[in-house]
């Protein structure tokens, strides 16, 4: 018997498991960023200092989050790797037969708009993460401005409108990544599945729009 | 004349009961340890084939399993609709073993082997028990128990199905048992092959040699019994209900080699078939005779009536088989069925642009059960004719008429499907052994399973048990000798580069059958039809155009090989047509009828199997007869009134 | 009488599987509407053989959508425009007058072609022999009405068996994933009780062989629902999926 990671339900599986709990932390991510759309850039500095606080199992928590991104990025490829062997030349005319097929061009393009927000992680980890130390000091503890740099970055139009271009990106993924990773897991009710395969539209817009609104609203308002 | 060569059914003697379990108690056996010494080329992997093969293997054989298609999944049976019988009696409506026979034997029209057909009736319980232990999806009742229904020709419901797609399931059962023992290594598979010689080594079977129709190669392969499962030989009549590819050319040539082929007049006409539509058709498509279940066929009273059907009054319609034939009504056997359809169009009362039809109407059960009962019942039939016909049978009644469908006839076997070659076996619808002249409606799943699963795992170990097989490989001259003249007759048709394609010819062909030896025999149309096939045979081996060469994929090679078969074949059905000087269930010869137009046997004369050897010449066979005896069952006039 | 029709066919010849191919365009006129495609490519093929051409080899063999030998793709769909057909089972009176319909044959490493539109689906008889069984020795089963099954959960079991291997799910997928046939045959073996004991091993082993054969993973773009001409549902595959975790946990 071949490994089980490598089999070709278990990729997806892992795919699958990966890309929800990703999914989770972009929920918790957007609800945190909010916070810089209080008035009070207090509260989101605070925040940041909060989770500053956890020392030690704040690097293993993004540890964890890395090996997500890693395994979901290497599952992926590996679909993406089978999927040229197993057709090496394709068809001269191809069109999908239209609906039940739930083939869109978000279905079509996940590798792609996956590599751009990869690419978009790590330009946006170095950006904040690993980005200039400004200092404040709040109630007498002084902690790092995050608040101030990221009304640094986007004061630049350019910053704001990559920005949101790769929001489209990350709309257009959750679209089909949605309900793919739980038929992935085998999840499928005759009754809750089509609500949840239109539940992935809801899911992306409301993501794609929550993250497009923060940088807008910083570069307009702040 | 040489002398008659004496027919020996080896069917077992003794109360009809009990002659299959004492003929079993009396074979002989091979030990495990022995039987993996047996090679057994199975050709074919229908129901008969597939299951043969499964059982064989699971006994401990060799099997090498043979088939045309590009996997075993597809032959022919896949496309058997309605059902299947068995004297199961779950609907306590009366059904025994017993019964089953009866009817059997009585709608082949006294034309069958008691001991075989009993043996057939036994076995199809174990038939429904073993394809449920293999996952066959029956049709279940809410209480999650076998469903069944009724069938033309039985006042019982006896036939098990899975939708409309019986067949297909059933198959696919035998064929996932055949692949468990391809797995274990007991099963090896020769997909995309044709068989166009078989190797006779001392009188024995010992092998065959086939076409790999991918590159054109010609393969030997050595055995020490060769199992046919080849199929009927409708096809011989180009418009039928049969596969593309089905075809007579394995049996028809062992039957050169030696192998009597009998009633090969018996050939079954199926009364419900979709009406052909234009001359470039290439087959027909039939109808589920379980459709006649809750279809009521009718034609206008009056001649040439043309208003649509639902405009049409009640009393101005003829619901001629219920008229006929009041206590089986719609569910008439399928020979006399076809011939009240044809009797109703040939008076000018038909329907359709060709006025070949009648209707085929289900508004009176839409009316009474409903749409869905009728969607779940039959969904995917209707689905089908409205595919062909553009129609929606939930709105206009279907248009039918009659096709063929089935062949009775086929190689000659005794009680062991042995041929008349030693180490020849002939299974399923390729065996002419259960079905006399007609055959019922759910028969042939059921024999063709029975052969395969039940029967031939017997029979066979006697015969190994029995024979001395010398030890024999692809080297011996006979092998050699076949490959030549495989070889040869592959060339010499390659090389006729004539005017006419094989289509064509077929056409030809198929159109003198069907207007001759079809539904209505008389003896100056089967005179002509004799002449008319040597002509057309003739020439078909001096016009013939096949594009390409030998050493490639070569349909049109491959169906020129089979269509020179049905040439020969052709003939030899309308010898026995008519030197078959009666009517009897399929065989309709117009000189012999009542009065009122039903089949008039001649017991007397004709109560036997006619068997035909092959001499060297193709119009010259000569007759070998099988008497039939009947113990239990007096063959009286069918009557379905 | 409806009106006659002429279609172009751009069907792709190839000689053999070592052999390159390419597009031809033939020109076939005059023919009825209710003729089926395949006797379209009759049709051609007795012009071609008149002419001395060597006729377009396809395979079909039923005609009547039950056996699964015919397929390729028209227009870019496995089986063609009308949907829970297949390919013998689309006519004339589908396309449009003058239309030009293209023919290619099914795509898929683990279906070379073999010539023109005929390709080798072999592997799927492979995938069968892996597991696709219930291990019933002829002879030893219990009485067919001994095990009662619900008559909802045999018209399910009915619905994944209803598969025809015909290979369109393949050829439609964008990653040429055998998915939708594999686990058409586990989910109806899996959801009888007779398929219980070999549940484990089966779907291990037929998952292995799948991938084996060179076949791509799910990306449930569902394509392969949309083109089933028995319209099995991409349900089977989250089933197939279920099964292989249990399978893993059990294992």
């Amino acid at each position: 018997m071949t490994l089980w990671p490598r089999s070709s339900v278990a990729k997806k599986f892992l795919n699958a498991v990966t890309g929800i709990g990703l999914l989770l932390f972009v929920i918790v991510h957007l609800s945190e960023n909010l916070l810089l759309l209080t008035g009070n850039p207090d509260d989101y500095n605070r925040w940041t200092h909060f989770l500053f606080s956890f020392g030690p199992l704040l690097t293993v928590i993004e540890l964890g989050l890395a090996a997500f991104f890693l395994v979901h990025i290497g599952s992926a490829l590996m679909v993406y790797w089978d999927k040229l062997k197993a057709r090496p030349s394709g068809y001269s005319v191809y069109r999908s037969a239209g609906w039940t097929s739930r083939q869109t061009l978000s279905s079509q393009t996940m590798i792609y708009t996956g590599l751009v927000l990869l690419a978009f992680v790590i330009w946006h980890v170095i950006t904040f993460r690993f980005g200039p130390h400004y200092e404040t000091v709040i109630d007498g503890v002084p902690m790092r401005d995050l608040h101030k740099l990221v009304v640094e970055v986007f004061s630049n139009p350019v910053n704001v409108a990559l920005y949101v271009a790769v929001m489209v990106f990350l709309g257009l993924h959750l679209r089909h990544g949605f309900w793919s990773a739980l038929q992935s897991l085998g999840a499928y009710h005759p009754r809750w599945t089509p609500l949840w395969y239109t539940g992935g539209v809801l899911v992306a817009l409301v993501l794609a729009l929550g993250f497009i609104v923060i940088p807008v609203w910083v570069y307009y308002y702040l | 004349m040489a002398v008659a060569m004496k027919l020996d059914s080896k069917a077992p003697g003794g109360p009809l009961e009990s002659k299959w379990t004492r003929h079993k108690n009396q074979l002989k056996l091979v030990s495990p340890t022995n039987k993996r010494k047996y090679t057994i080329l199975v050709v074919g992997t229908g129901l008969a084939g597939a299951s043969a093969a499964a059982s064989l293997a699971e006994l401990g054989y060799n099997v090498k399993a043979f088939c045309i298609q590009d996997s075993p999944r597809r032959a022919h049976s896949i496309a058997a609709q309605g059902g299947i019988n068995a004297a199961k009696n779950y609907k306590n409506d009366g059904d025994s073993v017993w019964r089953l026979f009866y009817d059997t034997i009585k709608g082949g029209d006294y034309r069958a082997r008691e001991a075989n057909v009993y043996r057939l009736a036994e076995l199809s319980v174990n038939i429904i028990d073993q394809c449920v232990a293999q996952g066959v999806p029956f049709a279940r009742e809410y209480g999650g128990l076998l469903d069944t229904r009724s069938f033309g020709g039985a006042l019982v419901e006896r036939t098990f199905y899975a939708r409309g797609q019986t067949g297909q399931q059933l198959l696919l059962g035998a064929y996932s048992a055949m692949m468990r023992q391809v797995d274990a290594g007991r099963v090896a598979l020769y997909p995309r092959r044709e068989m166009l010689d078989l190797v006779v080594i001392n009188g024995q079977a010992r092998g065959i040699v086939c076409r790999n129709l991918i590159t054109g190669e010609l393969e030997p392969y050595v055995g020490d019994a060769v199992v046919l499962c080849t199929g009927g030989y409708g096809n011989a009549y180009f418009l039928a209900t049969y596969a593309k590819n089905s075809n007579a050319t394995a049996i028809w040539r062992c039957h050169k080699r030696g192998a009597l082929f009998a009633n090969p007049c018996f050939t079954q006409i199926h009364p419900t078939c979709i009406p052909v539509t234009g001359d470039y058709q290439s087959k027909l498509t039939l109808m589920s005779e379980s459709l006649r279940n809750d279809g009521r066929v009718w034609v206008p009273k009056k001649k040439g009536d043309t208003r649509p059907p639902n405009e049409i009054p009640e009393d101005e319609r003829d619901y001629f088989l219920e008229r006929k034939y009041p206590s089986y009504g719609n569910l008439a056997p399928r020979d006399i069925a076809s011939r009240a359809v044809k009797a109703v169009c040939d008076e000018g009362r038909g329907v359709g642009a060709s006025g070949r039809a009648v209707y085929l109407d289900f508004s009176d059960t839409i009316r009474e059960k409903g749409i869905d009962y009728i969607k779940e019942q039959y969904g995917n039939l209707f689905e089908m004719y409205q595919h062909i016909t553009g129609e929606d049978p939930y709105k206009v009644p279907m248009r039918i008429y009659p096709a063929i469908h089935y062949t009775m006839g086929g190689l000659w076997v005794d009680y062991n499907l042995m041929s008349t070659i030693p180490g020849l076996f002939v299974l399923g619808e390729a065996n002419f052994s259960d079905h006399g002249a007609n055959r019922l409606g759910a028969s042939a799943l059921m024999q063709g399973l029975a052969d395969g699963y039940f029967i031939i795992p017997y029979t066979i170990g006697d015969y190994f048990a029995n024979t001395t097989l010398p030890k024999v490989t692809t080297d011996h001259s006979a092998f050699k000798d076949s490959l030549a003249e495989v070889h040869q007759w592959l060339t010499k048709l390659l090389s006729i580069q004539g005017e006419k394609t094989v289509l064509e010819l077929h056409r030809e062909l198929g159109m003198i059958l069907w207007d001759y030896v079809g539904m209505a025999r008389n003896a100056q149309g089967l005179q002509t039809a004799i002449e008319k096939i040597r002509k057309l045979r003739e020439e078909f081996w001096n016009n013939l155009r096949i594009p390409g060469d030998a050493n490639m994929l070569n349909k049109n090679l491959e169906m020129a090989g089979r269509v020179a078969d049905f040439m020969e074949l052709g003939e030899l059905m309308a010898i026995d047509a008519l030197h078959r000087e009666e009517s009897c269930g399929a065989h309709f010869r117009e000189e012999y009828q009542t009065p009122d137009g039903e089949a008039l046997r001649n017991d007397e004369r004709f109560c036997y199997v006619a068997a035909w050897e092959y001499t060297g010449d193709i119009s010259k066979p000569e007759l070998h007869t099988e008497p039939l005896q009947f113990e239990f069952v007096t063959p009286t006039v069918r009557s379905y009134k | 009488m409806s009106k006659k029709m002429t279609l172009h066919l751009r069907v792709w010849r190839q000689p053999n599987a070592r052999t390159p191919g390419a597009f031809v365009t033939y020109t076939v006129k005059d023919v009825s509407p209710d003729m089926s495609l395949l006797e379209l490519l009759d049709v051609l093929n007795e012009q071609l053989i008149k002419q001395g051409e060597l006729p377009v080899e396809f395979d079909s063999d039923c005609r009547e959508g039950i056996c699964g030998t015919c397929g390729f793709l028209v227009n870019g769909v496995a089986h063609g425009p009308k949907r829970g057909r297949t390919a013998c089972q689309q006519y004339v009176r589908d396309f449009k007058d003058g239309e030009t319909v293209t023919l290619e044959p099914f795509r898929a490493k683990a279906f070379p072609v073999i010539k023109d539109l005929v390709v080798d689906r072999s592997a799927f008889d492979r995938i069968i022999a892996a597991g696709g069984y219930i291990s019933v020795n002829t002879g030893s089963a219990p009485d067919a009405n001994s095990i009662p099954i619900p008559k909802d959960i045999a018209e399910q079991a009915f619905d994944a068996a209803a598969c025809i291997g015909c290979g369109a799910c393949v050829a439609a997928c964008p990653n040429a994933s055998a998915s939708l046939f594999v686990s058409a045959k586990i989910a109806h073996l899996a959801l009888l009780p007779q398929g219980q004991p070999e549940r484990i091993r089966r779907v291990l082993r037929m998952v292995e062989q799948m991938d084996r054969e060179g076949f791509g993973d799910c990306s449930n773009h569902g394509e392969c629902e949309a083109v089933c001409p028995k319209s099995i549902s991409i349900k089977t595959i989250a089933l197939m999926r279920r099964e292989y975790l249990r399978a893993l946990w059990s294992r």
